[in-house]
């Protein structure tokens, strides 16, 4: 009546201000907020021990799970894989593996739950070159050899895959679009690769707040879409020169804005050493047999992991730990 | 007196400051007997928020509970350090943090802990979440923690690793001071940590709303940690005095909290970048200048080198100071730095185990 509609406009108004607006009581408004704070919180307050075991009304999307590499010494360094919410960064330098790895996590997400998997499709959005479809077809016929169980997927079925040119493309994309796809369950795994391509050009120095503004937007419409399909975001990030004279010289682009966003942040560079792997026949199919790049994969930060870094190599297979 | 207060010491979004002294407004005098409608006109300062700052200024015409400089029912200044002293703080494991901090985490204040991603906020917080409950035989309070978390990085298993490495500690201690073991379990310490997730700043304000109930049915409770302040807050406001509003407010709501209930909170906050003419720009806590006033304490976390630091920026009491430290697989700890030191994965490598209790 009063012009108040939303549990947000009360919660945000002072209290003087309702009791003036609707002339209530303090006590009137005070029981008002109570209330409307009540229906606002989406799950009543559980204890650590609930979450844990997944116990009492735990709603299911406050338990986060992990979400397999595709190579079992990385998941075992990552504690499982990568978080199956929130907004994970791969960033590191041009043909360092960010495309690879989005890849294997493409096929890893149709696995089902006993394998790692989340047992549904993923959703990549492409920004920068034309999608690798080659290279997928390639790692989708290896990976399906390893198990017979493997062989049941249509794995290329399953990856819905978008190209936007721009932000605002890419807004419209994850406002619209998506929905539609996340909402059947057939996703369970969105990527974006890159971000960095969206924010790097377009803005002049003048308008560097507005480009903090459009990354935190862009970064709360990604976490809501991962809390309200319980699903992990992949960003990918390229890198810029670091201005420090020590220490690393590639940080990730975007700068803090971007970094204060996302919940975990792993870097993958090339080393200049190689290694050559060896030749292998499994099932009639080749894997090594080449000489390749030693690289290396490294948790800049995590809520769940401490700084580690591990070494891996890239073959027809996709990405795996060097043993 | 208060009528001689200066303005600029309220916490006032800056372009209002900036309003009201460019009108000629510079202390609490200026402003006592003007009327919200006459403040908008002399200022430009819309009416709703003229409305609000008279209130804030003019505390003698409302409800004094709600300002956290209202004068309460006088209580001698020896009363008071009696009562702060008898109320011991949450101890970390982290000797030099805790000497810093002049114990540990208090009671009854805001502690705030600022940093760039990674640095160990949300470590710092699992941590103090754990220790809360450590018995009272090892000088722990025993007590429970409501933990809120906005950034979705609050996960189970990095907790157990803190928690396990807490018990083993306390059942350590047990032994070499003939108690019985078993005081403090993993899953004890799970079922004390009272989880809530908000995924956008309305759920936090109601939360923080029901806050003063739940602790009642909970009398255990002696921390509530946000984790973090900033993130809901960093955007979605086109109105920037609408968001100093709502901080302040909830400010004042953490501050009743704390004083009522005597307990500890504790915040995260992110870091921004700061451009001034002229200058260098530099690291400095989100949220603006006014959320500044929120804390009694702040501490910033930042890197030099590969080393982790904590910076005790603002306190009442301390002086600033900085201490190194690193995070271990069992939590937040001191930079050990003697040879013998055997700081691998497995171990939750602190120094010997008399100095955890408070004296």
């Amino acid at each position: 009546k009063v012009g108040l509609t939303s549990y947000g406009q009360i919660l945000t108004l002072s209290s003087q201000d309702i009791e003036r607006l609707a002339k209530l009581s303090q006590g009137e408004v005070t029981g008002l907020k109570t209330a409307i704070a009540q229906q606002v919180l989406t799950h009543p307050l559980l204890t650590a021990l609930d979450l844990q075991r997944g116990t009492k009304n735990c709603l299911q999307n406050l338990i986060i799970g992990k979400l397999s590499t595709g190579c079992k010494q990385i998941d075992d360094a990552l504690r499982g894989g990568i978080l199956s919410q929130g907004i994970t960064e791969i960033s590191g330098e041009s043909a360092s593996g960010k495309t690879q790895f989005c890849l294997q996590l493409c096929l890893t997400v149709q696995l089902p739950p006993e394998e790692g998997g989340l047992a549904a499709g993923a959703a990549y959005i492409c920004t920068e070159d034309a999608f690798p479809s080659k290279r997928l077809s390639q790692m989708i016929s290896y990976f399906r050899q390893r198990s017979e169980k493997r062989k049941q997927i249509p794995f290329g079925d399953n990856i819905f895959i978008e190209h936007v040119a721009d932000l605002d493309s890419l807004n419209s994309c994850i406002h619209q679009k998506l929905p539609h796809l996340l909402s059947s369950g057939s996703v369970k795994l969105v990527i974006v690769d890159s971000v960095a391509a969206v924010f790097r050009c377009d803005y002049e120095l003048k308008d560097m707040y507005k480009r903090s503004k459009h990354m935190a937007s862009l970064a709360a419409s990604l976490h809501r879409i991962s809390s309200k399909y319980c699903l992990p975001i992949v960003c990918v990030n390229q890198v810029t020169d670091s201005m420090q004279s020590i220490g690393k010289k590639n940080i990730p682009a975007l700068g803090l804005a971007w970094s204060n966003q996302i919940t975990c942040r792993l870097s993958l560079s090339r080393t200049n050493r190689e290694v050559d792997l060896p030749r292998i026949i499994l099932k009639g199919s080749v894997i090594g047999g080449f000489p390749t790049s030693i690289r290396t994969l490294e948790v800049v930060f995590a809520p769940n992991l401490p700084n580690l870094s591990l070494m891996y190599v890239i073959d027809q297979e996709g990405i795996k730990a060097l043993t | 007196m208060q009528s001689q207060r200066e303005l600029c010491s309220f916490p006032i979004a800056p372009s209002h400051k900036s309003k009201l002294t460019s009108a000629g407004f510079l202390i609490t005098e200026d402003l006592k007997h003007l009327k919200p409608s006459e403040l908008s006109k002399e200022t430009g300062i819309g009416l709703e928020e003229c409305l609000e700052i008279l209130k804030l200024v003019c505390s003698e015409s409302v409800d004094g509970s709600k300002r956290n400089e209202a004068p309460k029912p006088a209580v001698s200044a020896l009363e008071r350090l009696k009562e702060e002293q008898s109320l011991p703080p949450i101890i970390t494991f982290s000797e030099g943090l805790d000497n810093m901090l002049g114990g540990g985490v208090p009671l009854c204040k805001i502690t705030e802990f600022c940093g760039a991603p990674g640095v160990g906020k949300t470590q710092m917080c699992m941590q103090i979440a754990v220790d809360v409950q450590i018995p009272s035989q090892f000088g722990g309070l025993q007590g429970e923690a409501v933990y809120i978390d906005t950034e979705g990085s609050f996960i189970v298993e990095r907790l157990v690793d803190i928690a396990k490495a807490t018990v083993d500690h306390c059942n350590e201690m047990a032994r070499l001071e003939g108690f019985k073991e078993g005081e403090i379990t993993v899953e004890s310490v799970l079922s004390g940590v009272h989880f809530y997730r908000c995924h956008d700043y309305v759920e936090l304000l109601a939360t923080v709303h029901l806050l003063p109930e739940f602790i009642k049915k909970h009398p255990k409770i002696k921390v509530v940690l946000v984790d973090s302040v900033a993130f809901h807050f960093r955007h979605d406001f086109d109105d920037l005095s609408l968001r100093t509003r709502l901080l302040t407010t909830m400010a004042q709501s953490f501050i009743k909290l704390a004083t009522e209930f005597k307990i500890a909170i504790v915040l995260t906050n992110q870091m921004t970048t700061k451009f001034s003419p002229g200058e260098d720009s530099r690291l400095v806590p989100a949220l603006g200048e006014s959320w500044g006033h929120a804390s009694t304490i702040r501490v910033i976390l930042y890197w030099e080198g590969q080393k982790r630091w904590a910076w005790l920026y603002k306190s009442p009491s301390k002086k600033e100071s900085r201490v190194p430290y690193q995070i271990t697989m069992g939590g937040v700890r001191d930079i050990v730095t003697f040879p013998a030191d055997n700081s691998n994965d497995q171990s939750d490598d602190e120094p010997s185990s008399k100095r955890q209790k408070v004296s």
